[in-house]
């Protein structure tokens, strides 16, 4: 394996998730963010050399929506910034490789979405191919069921094997206080929930909310001395699948499998489960076992040993878009460097990290992180 | 759609219909409210003084909070502006028009607004303009509250005064 430069997590904070802020415009809700991460860290504006945001313009519902917060980000004297159209943990891959180019140093990465100003259900089905699919009105919900379905009848797994799967979440979730739902609920509980689109249950659906987030990263030399702990980046790779349904299977997450084999690869990672923590960008509970499927985790959520998987909660629990990836990475971070509070995985060295875009797991992301720097 | 496409399989219709409804903020909220009482309010940065209109929670300059809201007179002056000649979507007004660039007393980052009640050919930069608004009850807490500006027949501000508020 190619030596890389050693880039590390190295701040990380975050807005209540909550379904409206009503008082806070996005760049009001990110402007406490930015500073509060660049506090964390010890940083002045004036140490960042990068900085990437990842937002939409349809879910904020204007046009270069990104230029907005460049006000409460930094534009002054103008700086070097990049935007991408996906979810802030994409900006942070940006970031990693701009880094390993050797462009910057210390950067900060930003993600942001007023979900309550628009309707979400609305903009996502704009995200499908426009003559077949979006046409007949799927929204997530909707092709994320579509998948569930595919994913039970090659499987075998059944609703109560889904709800398990919800209710572990959900117990998670119930002690992260940084989540948005916050209540355990039992298998009983959730598969008592009545249908929201079939098989899925409204009580296995993650509620979309809105945030604003802010990630400090930086290079080896200014990692150590920004953080105490930083969380190293051993491996990163993401891949994308065909748009169109009916042309994969949605049973399973190819992509996903591909992406973490090459980031075990560059990570000297044996298998996801050779990790002390996982965390998955799942937003319901077929996708986390798709996800686990294609990540050789068990299927199952009363499986003994191995991993941690979702001490968070995972996606299920929050979904604000755009920044719902990116709070996966912070959970890695939050895990290793000791800032995960009562959630903490104890002696935690190594974290997976998941993050997904696009409808029925178009596109994944998948990280490797540790204590200990990769390369020396 | 007004009219049915006349080679349907060329193209299908799609009618997007997303709708918004953006949060001003209790910041700029206050700004707005304040333009129904007709008073225009700004913020001053806690760290430079600048004083922005409309309020701004933080300065994009030194990300300093401005915390401190305050109380901007309804004068200042044109720094820069241009002649409309053509039509522009959405707005019903007679060609040529003004739109200027005004900084008001006090303030460091200037406003735009049209410019009426003279000749598109007598407004020049360093110009002193006033707010015309719109009667009371009238009113909605909105930008179109301040109708317009027009001259006051005050002399001309000095370039050197209005220099880095263009």
């Amino acid at each position: 394996m190619t030596k890389l430069r050693n880039v590390a997590v190295v701040g990380f904070a975050q807005a209540p998730i909550v379904a409206a802020d009503e008082h806070h415009t996005g760049p009001e809700m990110l402007y406490p963010v930015v500073q509060a991460a660049l506090e964390s860290a010890g940083l002045e504006r004036s140490d960042v050399d990068y900085q990437c945001a990842g937002s939409s313009d349809y879910v904020d519902g204007r046009a270069f929506s990104f230029s907005q917060v460049l006000e409460v980000m930094g534009a002054w004297p103008p700086v070097q910034d990049s935007h991408v159209e996906m979810d802030a943990i994409w900006a942070a891959h940006l970031v990693w490789v701009k880094m390993q180019a050797g462009e910057s140093e210390v950067a900060i990465v930003c993600g942001f979405g007023k979900t309550s100003e628009g309707s979400p259900s609305h903009v996502l089905n704009l995200q499908l191919e426009p003559f077949y699919a979006a046409a007949i009105g799927l929204d997530p919900t909707s092709t994320a069921a579509l998948q569930a379905s595919a994913y039970m009848a090659r499987s075998g797994a059944d609703d109560r094997a889904l709800a398990e799967i919800a209710s572990k979440n959900r117990a998670a979730g119930a002690k992260n206080p940084d989540g948005q739902l916050r209540e355990a609920a039992t298998p009983e509980e959730l598969m008592a929930t009545p249908w929201a689109v079939k098989p899925l249950r409204e009580g296995y659906l993650a509620p979309i909310g809105e945030t604003a987030t802010c990630m400090v990263l930086a290079v080896e030399g200014r990692a150590e001395k920004i953080c105490d702990r930083p969380a190293w980046i051993h491996g990163v790779d993401h891949r994308i699948e065909l748009q169109a349904l009916g042309s994969r299977d949605l049973s399973r997450s190819e992509s996903t499998t591909l992406a973490a084999r090459n980031a075990f690869e560059m990570a000297g990672l044996a298998s996801a489960s050779a990790a002390d923590v996982v965390e998955l960008g799942s937003t319901n509970p077929a996708e986390e076992l798709i996800l686990r499927d294609a990540l050789g985790l068990p299927a199952s959520a009363r499986a003994q040993g191995g991993p941690a998987i979702n001490p968070s909660g995972s996606a299920q629990c929050a979904n604000p878009l755009m920044n719902t990836g990116l709070l996966r990475l912070a959970e890695g971070f939050r895990q290793l460097s000791g800032r995960a509070g009562e959630r903490g995985v104890p002696g935690a060295k190594r974290a997976v990290v998941h993050a997904s875009a696009g409808h029925g797991l178009q596109q994944n992301i998948v990280w490797v992180l540790g204590t200990e720097r990769r390369w020396s | 759609m007004s009219e049915p496409p006349k080679e349907r399989v060329k193209y299908i219709d799609t009618n997007l219909n997303l709708p918004y409804h953006y949060y001003a903020g209790d910041y700029k909220a206050l700004y707005l409210r304040a333009l129904k009482d007709k008073k225009i309010l700004g913020s001053r940065c806690s760290k430079s003084g600048k004083v922005f209109v409309p309020p701004v929670i933080a300065s994009p300059e030194t990300l300093a909070p401005c915390d401190e809201l305050v109380e901007l007179p309804h004068r200042g002056i044109v720094t820069t502006f241009c002649v409309v000649n053509v039509p522009v979507y959405g707005r019903e007004i007679e060609i040529p028009y003004v739109v200027a660039s005004v900084a008001l007393d006090g303030a460091d980052v200037s406003l735009y607004s049209l410019i009426q009640e003279c000749a598109a050919a007598d407004v020049h930069m360093g110009i002193r303009v006033e707010a015309v608004w719109k009667p009371d009850g009238e009113r909605q807490g909105d930008h179109t509250d301040i109708r317009y500006f027009r001259p006051t027949g005050e002399p001309d501000a000095p370039f050197e005064s209005f220099i880095h508020r263009l």
